[in-house]
């Protein structure tokens, strides 16, 4: 049977368990609890940024990219209903510990903006066609 | 009953949401009459078309609206659409009530709902896509898991409006007004359920049959959980054919009503409707018998509550029956593609059957304490107001607001009406009352002049 977890999404967006943590990923404007575990060697994909193009996470750690529908499907199953969400974890114990807390997530920043590496065209020269 | 028949021509279809659901209000079966409890004709119900206008149905409701006049006036007309698809009958015989029943169901109004009911159901009802997601992997685990949290939570937890009733002044009135909420439902029980009953699907179709002819006493009519919601209602003193209060009912309960037929008319939501209706039966009762208690506290042995023992007991067994023999069961055999909907038809059962209890709480305690809200009328500060002419032999109705007003009887003698069986409050020229937003209310005039002015709060005292 799984455990039950309950969020207030308004206070929390981080969930442990035992030595595993969760933190919640919106990709798409809604919220899913994913694993905050870089599959390259276990950085924090909550403290990633957003590659420009919004498809791939930067681990803070060796700079992994790792695309963001991979980390859509480490989500835990969950049912949100406005601002509470009601989590279940398979399969864990029922003396593993559970926190729910609060921490700053990066990985929900809209990308970094790429630093330009051409010189743009002059406006005047932007409507030339030849 | 005078009977004057506009029939609306077949491919009359006017162009917005907004048009279509004025042109359908207007119908002269839907303006209302001078009483304020409707007579015993299923037929005809209160739309108050001269106040539809005011709801922008291009602006879908969210779920934070649940206690808007918006909502109120959209799912009075949904409501009604959604009637307008099972058998209703006068008690007394249709002969006085042919030409009703012609209009009713006739092509021109059929065709005007069926142009609108799909635009309806998302103004009123789209929001749940943005208030529910579920996600993750959901096996049927998970499921179990889930089901089991939000029913043990609602057994244990409490319920505002039979904690508003235990709370209420007028305790017997608090009480009355929480069985006219359940009157929406109880007098057509299991009409939604209906719908989900034909077609061919297996065991979990004979699971949801067993419940249905519980419901349905099993082909004896004095079994019939809608007979013996009758009784309970005439041992109160209420009338017992269908909608006699319909000018009382709320938005949440509206809402919740319609929500089993939103689901139960369009079969794509199948798996969300077993969902919704597993979650019901298994906290209907738990609810009945914290309503036993209450009524039995207020009334004795002076209500007969077999309705309330018969969910209480038969209760126990749906909610195990839904869940091994229809969720579970649908969940095991088709696969882990439905278990998220079966999931969101909970959620959304739960969310909505919240709105139910908060929006009646919130009647009772508003009705319960009206001499409370003339003081707060004085101490609220209001922008400019708009008149209100009220005449003895006009068309009674009641509404609400979608934010705070202070109505002030500017002319004349009116009772405002708060409550389906609780004195009226006489209100004289110089009168106010705070009307929170979303509290129901009809103004009923007993003067020949009767004119109110309605000042939206600019800001509202504390209540």
């Amino acid at each position: 049977m799984s455990r039950v977890v309950v969020m207030d999404l308004r206070r929390h967006n981080t969930v442990l368990v035992g030595h595993h943590r969760y933190f919640v990923f919106e990709p798409d404007g809604r919220p899913l609890l994913v694993r905050d575990w870089c599959p390259h060697r276990g950085g924090p994909l909550s403290l990633s940024r957003q590659t420009p193009d919004g498809r791939r996470l930067v681990c803070p750690w060796h700079g992994t990219k790792v695309g963001t529908a991979a980390v859509k499907r480490t989500s835990v199953p969950m049912v949100r209903s406005g601002d509470e969400a009601v989590v279940m974890l398979p399969d864990v114990d029922a003396d593993t510990p559970i926190t729910v807390i609060h921490k700053r997530i990066l990985a929900n920043l809209p990308p970094e903006a790429e630093q330009a590496k051409t010189v743009p065209c002059p406006p005047a020269a932007a409507g030339v066609h030849e | 009953m005078t009977i004057q028949h506009v029939s609306v021509p077949v491919g009359a279809v006017t162009e917005t949401l907004s048009e279509r659901a004025l042109t359908f209000a207007r119908n002269p079966l839907f303006g209302g009459d001078r009483h304020v409890l409707h007579g015993p004709n299923p037929y005809r119900r209160m739309l108050a078309p001269e106040t539809l206008p005011e709801i922008d149905f291009a602006r879908a409701l969210t779920a934070r609206d649940w206690a808007t006049y918006r909502s109120l006036g959209a799912h009075r007309l949904l409501g009604t659409f959604y009637e307008a698809e099972t058998v209703l009958l006068p008690e007394q015989g249709l002969t006085e009530l042919r030409g009703d029943f012609d209009e009713f169901y006739g092509t021109g109004l059929r065709h005007l709902r069926e142009a609108t009911i799909s635009d309806l159901e998302r103004f009123a009802f789209g929001c749940l896509a943005d208030e529910v997601d579920v996600s993750g992997n959901c096996t049927v685990d998970v499921l179990d898991a889930y089901f089991q949290h939000v029913t043990d939570e609602s057994e244990q937890g409490e319920s505002p409006a039979l904690n508003a009733i235990a709370a209420a002044r007028r305790p017997e009135v608090a009480a009355d007004t929480y069985l006219v909420q359940l009157a929406l439902d109880g007098l057509t029980e299991a009409s939604a359920m209906s719908r989900n009953l034909a077609g061919a699907y297996g065991p979990e179709q004979s699971a949801l049959f067993k419940i249905f002819i519980d419901e349905f006493g099993y082909g004896v009519h004095d079994t019939k959980h809608t007979t013996i919601f009758a009784k309970m209602l005439r041992s109160r003193a209420m009338a017992t054919h269908v909608h006699a209060y319909w000018n009382f009912y709320l938005s949440g309960p509206l809402a919740t009503n319609n929500f089993y037929y939103y689901l139960s008319r369009d079969h794509a939501k199948f798996f969300r409707y077993a969902g919704a209706v597993t979650y019901a039966e298994a906290v209907f009762a738990p609810a009945f018998v914290k309503m036993i208690k209450v009524y039995r506290e207020i009334f004795g042995d002076d209500v007969d509550l077999h309705y309330c023992d018969e969910h209480a007991h038969i209760d126990e067994h749906h909610g195990r029956i839904t869940r091994e023999q229809v969720l579970l069961a649908l969940a095991e055999k088709h696969g882990p593609g439905v278990v998220p909907e079966l999931m969101r038809g909970i959620a959304e059962a739960r969310l909505v059957g919240g709105w139910f209890e908060e929006d009646t709480a919130a009647q009772i305690r508003w009705a319960d304490d009206i001499p409370r809200h003339r003081e707060l009328a004085a101490a609220t500060r209001t922008g400019e107001p708009r008149s209100v002419r009220a005449s003895v032999d006009g068309p009674f109705g009641t509404r609400s607001h979608d934010g705070a007003v202070v109505l002030a009887l500017d002319a004349g003698e009116a009772d405002l009406v708060t409550s389906a069986t609780g004195e009226p409050e006489r209100l004289v020229r110089g009168d106010a009352v705070l009307i929170p937003a979303g509290r129901v209310y009809g103004i009923k005039a007993v003067s020949p002049e009767c004119r109110y002015l309605l000042h939206p709060v600019v800001d509202e005292p504390t209540t």
